[in-house]
């Protein structure tokens, strides 16, 4: 296996040697790199590459007459980004965004961001004032690159236009190996205009990069490690995965379940993970962590061996890294960036490199031994913490609980649903009460938590999955973030239903406010707002735009909104003191959770608030 | 604990900021900084000197390795290495200082790059400890009106080149 590049000498691209302009070779690249769909927004500097976009399209026509690669146009550039980022996330595939210079490019700065700390991979290719002009503080100049370096997996600033194509080449090879992020290109637009010859084929050299993912490639599980391993799990009596996004990242869905269903090992997975194991399953304990499910924080608290696949401890996980899971024995970790190994916790057990690979390694290797043990006791106390300890609210309220909303969108979408969401309380909500059966189905700004990410991530999705339905669940706050994406959805008639589960205000703070804050609501209550929500989706062109409000009405309701064939948009009017529980407060450990109400606690509940410092 | 850290970077627009950002980024400050061309045009060597613990520093040097722009790279105090500084000062003296200055020199092996009346000019070449002590006397002898120092470079001891990624973090373990 190596991570090079096929590079197919024999077989000449058919347009080796044409001329052409750079923007023309942008839209080449893209067409190689089989790019379906771009998100962008034009202006003055990126306007060669956006002619070139149009004059391929014109050039290449489908045979039903559409575009090969059609453009579609956000109202703010930071849409494009999130709706990039939704299309990776929901295909796995690489989502490109197209923008000017300046404002265009600053725009994405949040996407970019948020698409490195979720390792999303994405290219984003900003227009630049000409080479000449760089650095004389010309109209809509920005400093990209300096920006953008902090931020991004990696930048480019082509300024040698020789240098132009294999630089986009070398983009999408580093938006999708080892770890996946975000690249960005920022191109002058001299560099756009250039005329040269355009080659086919060539990549940067990347030489650090590329040895030291080569290194990661060929380190096979060897049978050495893959025994030290299984004699861990031999001592065990309680072994746990804990999984994260990696393992949906790195396509190991099935090579992970398998591992656990073969030699029934439990699954909790991250916020990120959600839908590498199937959560309707016996052993899926669905999410751990702040507002993980009591009873996978149970289960990591009594576990005896961790097995951290494509998970980094988080804070949101592992919020006092020193009693997270303490009663492991011993804890494993297969990761793809070495970076993580310790980073946060110290490990027993290690393996850097190629995921399903690995994994499928380890499951052949304990078929060879004939490793067999069953975990009977430990599966009984899993039955019976998921029983005690499930996931419950106040049903007998008047006010319509938020968790109805997403189990009777659940009852109906099965857990094969695309769902996106903004990110607070709503964000939780829906983590917890949605079945995920498959990887990919769940959209969500995890490290990062931006605000906003939930419309246009559930538009560059429909975009990517045209054969799925695409859900919004959006608060109130984060609505309005992207608000503007709203007509985006209309203007291209994506079917995508989008919910605001409105408590008018930010609910996550406002529940971290009553706890630590004397419930002082500084600058999160939002009833005096004005915004009619509804009046918003009908200007913006939705057909289906209605309010509920009364709990008699939700099934009726929610049944028209998931049946309607268009762009569907429900405004939920929800009990606005409902609060996301089980909560693990920032910093603590797990012993230290609260569950509410109305859920079942094993623990005395501990008057322990975390200090200032730790309280993020 | 003080670290040297020597990095082979690729001469890319913007290399140099991203990988000095990256201290920052993560909570360091650089106590002294030195970015030369190689005998590969492609190359620069930075070698970067910074406080931490052991811990810290090995997991600033695995996000080190994660820029792209990074061709090698390797903490030169966990092993024997040369660790060098070069001086360049200016020294402001007061008459018959320069005597004193002519054995200053000689005593250290440094050069005397200038003498013009009143003030000279002298580059030292050496350890930490003796630029440091070069300085201390130098300030008795006169007023030092300009201090250039160039901050470490340094090489491993024998063979060894910038030890290879993988060896340094095992990729199991």
């Amino acid at each position: 296996m190596t991570i090079q590049q096929p590079a197919d000498r024999t077989q000449l691209h058919p347009l080796a040697g044409t001329r052409m302009t750079g923007a023309d070779i942008v839209v080449q690249v893209l067409a190689d790199e089989n790019v379906d769909t771009i998100f962008g927004y034009s202006g003055g500097a990126i306007l060669p590459t956006y002619d070139a976009v149009f004059r391929y399209n014109d050039a290449n026509r489908k045979a039903d007459g559409s575009s090969p690669i059609p453009l579609i146009v956000p109202a703010n550039e930071q849409g494009a980004g999130f709706m990039a980022a939704g299309y990776a996330r929901a295909s796995g595939k690489v989502g490109v965004v197209l923008v000017t210079s300046g404002p265009g490019a600053t725009n994405t700065v949040t996407p970019v961001r948020d698409c490195m700390a979720d390792s999303v991979p994405i290219v984003v290719i900003c227009g630049q004032v000409p080479t000449h002009a760089i650095g004389t503080d010309a109209f809509q100049e920005a400093p990209v690159s300096a920006i953008m370096g902090a931020v991004a997996k990696h930048v480019f600033l082509v300024t040698d236009p020789l240098k132009l194509e294999s630089t986009l080449r070398s983009a999408f090879e580093l938006a999708r190996t080892g770890r996946p992020g975000p690249v960005v290109i920022d191109i002058p637009k001299d560099v756009q205009n250039w005329e040269g010859d355009f080659l086919g084929s060539g990549t940067l050299p990347l030489t650090g990069y590329r040895a030291r993912l080569q290194a990661v490639v060929d380190n096979r599980l060897t049978d050495e490690a893959c025994e030290r391993l299984y004699t861990m799990l031999a001592r065990s009596e309680r072994p746990l995965i804990y999984a994260g996004g990696g393992v949906i990242n790195a396509n190991a869905t099935k090579a992970m379940r398998h591992f656990a269903s073969d030699y029934g090992i439990p699954v909790a997975t991250t916020l990120m993970a959600l839908g590498a194991s199937d959560t309707t399953h016996p052993l899926s304990l669905h999410m751990l962590g702040m507002h993980g499910t009591a009873f996978a924080n149970y289960a990591v608290e009594d576990c005896d061996l961790l097995i951290a696949v494509g998970a980094r401890f988080d804070d949101r996980v592992a919020g006092d890294p020193a009693r997270f899971a303490p009663n492991a024995k011993f804890v494993a970790h297969f990761d793809v960036d070495v970076s993580e190994v310790g980073k946060v916790k110290g490990v027993n057990w290690h393996h850097i490199g190629i995921l399903k690979r690995d994994l499928d390694d380890l499951l052949a290797y304990g078929k060879r031994i004939g490793f067999k043990k069953t975990f009977a006791d430990w599966h009984a106390e899993i039955a019976q913490l998921k029983s005690q300890h499930r996931l419950n609210y106040d049903r007998a309220s008047d006010l319509i609980q938020p968790y109805a909303v997403i189990e009777e969108i659940n009852r109906i979408a099965k857990g094969q649903a695309i769902i996106s969401t903004g990110v607070g309380q709503h964000q939780m909500w829906a983590a917890q009460y949605f079945d995920f059966r498959e990887p990919r189905l769940w959209l969500t700004s995890g490290s990062m938590g931006t605000m906003g990410f939930g419309l246009p991530a559930a538009i560059g999705a429909q975009f990517a999955r045209r054969d799925r339905m695409v859900i919004d669940i959006d608060g109130d706050g984060s609505m309005r973030m992207n608000i503007g994406e709203l007509e985006t959805a209309t203007t291209y008639g994506l079917p995508i239903k989008v919910i605001v589960l409105n408590n008018f205000g930010d609910g996550m703070v406002r529940q971290w406010q009553k706890l630590y804050y004397k419930g002082r609501m500084s600058g999160s209550d939002k009833s005096l707002h004005r915004k009619d929500f509804v009046k918003t989706a009908e200007a913006d062109g939705f057909e289906f735009a209605k309010r509920l409000d009364r709990k008699e009405d939700l099934k009726k309701v929610i049944g028209e909104f998931m049946q309607f064939p268009g762009p569907a948009f429900l405004e939920v009017i929800i009990d606005p003191d409902a609060g996301v529980y089980p909560m693990v407060g920032p910093g603590l450990s797990y012993d230290k959770m609260i569950t509410g109400d109305h859920i079942a606690s094993r623990e005395k509940p501990v008057e322990d608030t975390p200090g200032p410092s730790e309280m993020f | 604990m003080r670290h040297v850290i020597s990095v082979l970077l690729q001469n890319e627009v913007g290399a140099l900021t991203r990988m000095t950002g990256l201290f920052s980024t993560r909570g360091y400050n650089i106590d002294s900084l030195n970015v030369a061309p190689t005998d590969n045009p492609a190359v620069s060597r930075v070698t970067l000197v910074i406080e931490g613990s052991d811990s810290a520093i090995a997991q600033l040097n695995t996000q080190l390795a994660k820029l792209v722009d990074v061709v090698n790279i390797h903490d030169m105090t966990l092993g024997e290495h040369f660790e060098r500084e070069l001086a360049i000062v200016k020294m402001k003296l007061a008459t018959g200082g320069y005597a004193r200055v002519l054995k200053l020199a000689a005593d250290f092996g440094a050069e005397i790059l200038d003498d013009a009346q009143n003030s000279c000019t002298i580059q030292l070449t050496g350890r930490l400890a003796e630029i440091d002590a070069f300085l201390d006397r130098a300030a008795d002898i006169g007023t030092l009106s300009a201090v250039a120092r160039s901050g470490s470079v340094a090489v491993s001891k024998g063979e060894v080149t910038l030890s290879s990624y993988a060896r340094v973090h095992r990729l199991t373990g």
